[in-house]
């Protein structure tokens, strides 16, 4: 077994350094589809962290007048309380919570927020609509919330939450096609490869045919240099795509805090669970682009 | 060991290699298979060791009819033949050793059944000094001895020789007849394709003569003709 397994790598080793510009070409090819294929993931993530903190949940907010008093307050809170078929949550924010919020919900409504100053910051109520409300019932909601005495605007911040959903909806899927794309070249750049070494070593194969090695064992080697390539693949696009994620993590921090974006980061564990994927894509990618052409082309 | 029934074997509808063959080759006999090029004797050998399939006939090696072996069952079958060929089919990356080492290792054989067997088998084929040697610092002779002993390292049952002698000057091919005939008393069964009458007479076996594909001859210690 040990003898086989020594046999192996270094039949693999073998051919792998006798074909050092089409090898090199496979990983950089792998490298870059894997890399395309990561970062799709990443910006994903990125934007749905971004809508996240934009909405935080809260699909509408109820402003109450500056200075109305704790009885005035209670009362808009009964009646909302009232609407429970159509509204699941409600969370009362004070002046100084509405402001903050304010500040990274509207980041893109600037008329909106120059009106608004710590002095006559409105208090808040965040409403989270039942998941089975259509979009007429929130209309009457709204409606309905507006009349309320003591409330001087209801707020939903679907405009620019909407052009978030369809910046991800543009992007996405057309990052996605092209890592994919990359990927099938990849795999067709690592099938030509072993192509090239089966015939390269076609003699070999022939002996080892007439001395009664089985398939399995002329294949098992070939098919190991095609899994290395698109591990290695994997493993550069990974440092790659951890690098430009620190890059750019690092970047945004720098950014001011009230400009709206700094949820366009993705910083918990998300990004090494997308290394792994890669690099477990680039072996597979790698196995099948190998293995095929190792079983098509062993009749050398 | 090897029986062929009325074996039939076309390469396309204009060309038959083989017509209705059928013969018998008893456990440690010589045969030689004599014709002119093109009159099926390669064809044969690689029938022997299922390179080829026949159209119609069956063909039996060690008492099964290995035109029904699944393929998987291929290799195994292989390991109890060797083969030699006139171009020696040698790996020139490879020193002596590592040629005839290659045999044991691509069917797995541990590592210190090789360091045994291919010092014992170079000695055999008279190769013993030269086994850090590549092929293309060996003579052909030479070199047609390392086939032999990869062909034979692993104690096959059968060994299917082609044209063995077909590169060689005369002196050198009575060399490895010699030594064929050597490992062929050690029980192992030979058949050898050749048009090399001046063998073919000298050592006096069974010749089975083929002739556009039909046997014409089968004779026991028989002359080339």
């Amino acid at each position: 077994m040990i003898s086989r397994i020594r046999y192996m790598f270094r039949e693999m080793w073998a051919s792998l350094s006798r074909q050092l510009t089409l090898t090199f070409a496979a990983v950089i090819t792998a490298t870059v589809s894997l890399f395309l294929f990561g970062m799709t993931l990443l910006i994903q993530r990125a934007f749905d962290n971004q809508l996240s903190e934009w909405t935080g949940g809260v699909e509408m907010i109820v402003y109450v007048k500056h200075g109305a008093s704790a009885d005035e307050v209670e009362f808009i809170r009964a009646q909302l309380d009232a609407q429970d078929t159509l509204i699941d949550t409600v969370e009362y924010c004070d002046e100084a919570c509405t402001y903050a919020d304010a500040q990274k919900v509207f980041a893109a409504d600037e008329t909106f927020l120059d009106a608004l100053t710590p002095d006559i910051i409105p208090s808040s109520f965040k409403l989270k609509p039942v998941s089975s409300s259509s979009g007429d019932a929130l209309k009457s909601l709204k409606d309905l919330v507006t009349q309320l005495p003591n409330v001087i605007d209801v707020k939903t911040p679907d405009e620019a939450v909407a052009v978030l959903g369809e910046l991800k909806s543009f992007f996405g899927p057309r990052t996605l096609v092209m890592a994919l794309v990359l990927l099938f070249a990849s795999a067709l750049l690592i099938w030509n490869t072993i192509r090239t070494a089966m015939f390269a070593r076609r003699r070999e194969i022939e002996v080892m045919k007439l001395v009664g090695a089985t398939n399995w064992f002329i294949r098992l080697p070939f098919m190991l240099e095609g899994l290395l390539q698109g591990v290695v693949g994997g493993v550069f696009g990974s440092l790659a795509l951890l690098y430009m994620n620190q890059d750019w993590t690092g970047g945004m921090e720098a950014i001011d805090s009230n400009a709206g974006i700094k949820g366009f980061v993705v910083t918990d564990g998300y990004p090494w669970w997308v290394c792994l994927s890669m690099v477990v894509l680039g072996a597979f990618v790698g196995a099948v682009g190998s293995g095929t052409a190792a079983s098509k082309f062993l009749d050398v | 060991m090897i029986r062929l029934d009325n074996v039939t074997k076309t390469y396309s509808t204009e060309v038959t290699a083989l017509k209705g063959a059928s013969f018998d080759i008893a456990k440690g006999e010589f045969v030689f298979l004599v014709g002119p090029s093109g009159s099926g004797k390669s064809t044969l050998l690689r029938l022997m060791n299922r390179q080829e399939r026949p159209e119609k006939g069956a063909v039996w090696v060690a008492g099964r009819n290995i035109n029904e072996m699944p393929d998987s069952k291929v290799p195994h079958l292989r390991r109890n033949i060797g083969n030699i060929f006139q171009d020696y089919k040698l790996l020139l990356n490879k020193t002596v050793f590592e040629n005839v080492a290659f045999a044991l290792e691509v069917i797995g054989r541990p590592r210190h059944v090789i360091r045994q067997q291919v010092p014992a088998v170079l000695d055999l084929v008279g190769l013993g000094g030269k086994q850090d040697r590549f092929p293309d610092q060996l003579s052909g002779g030479e070199q047609q001895r390392v086939s032999i002993a990869r062909a034979f390292v692993n104690r096959p049952l059968i060994l299917l020789a082609d044209e063995p002698t077909g590169n060689l000057d005369p002196a050198t091919g009575e060399g490895i007849m010699r030594l064929l005939d050597r490992i062929n008393k050690t029980g192992t069964t030979v058949v050898m394709a050749t048009h090399d009458t001046r063998i073919v007479n000298m050592m006096r076996k069974r010749v089975i003569q083929l002739d556009r594909g039909v046997i014409v001859r089968d004779q026991a210690r028989g002359v080339y003709e």
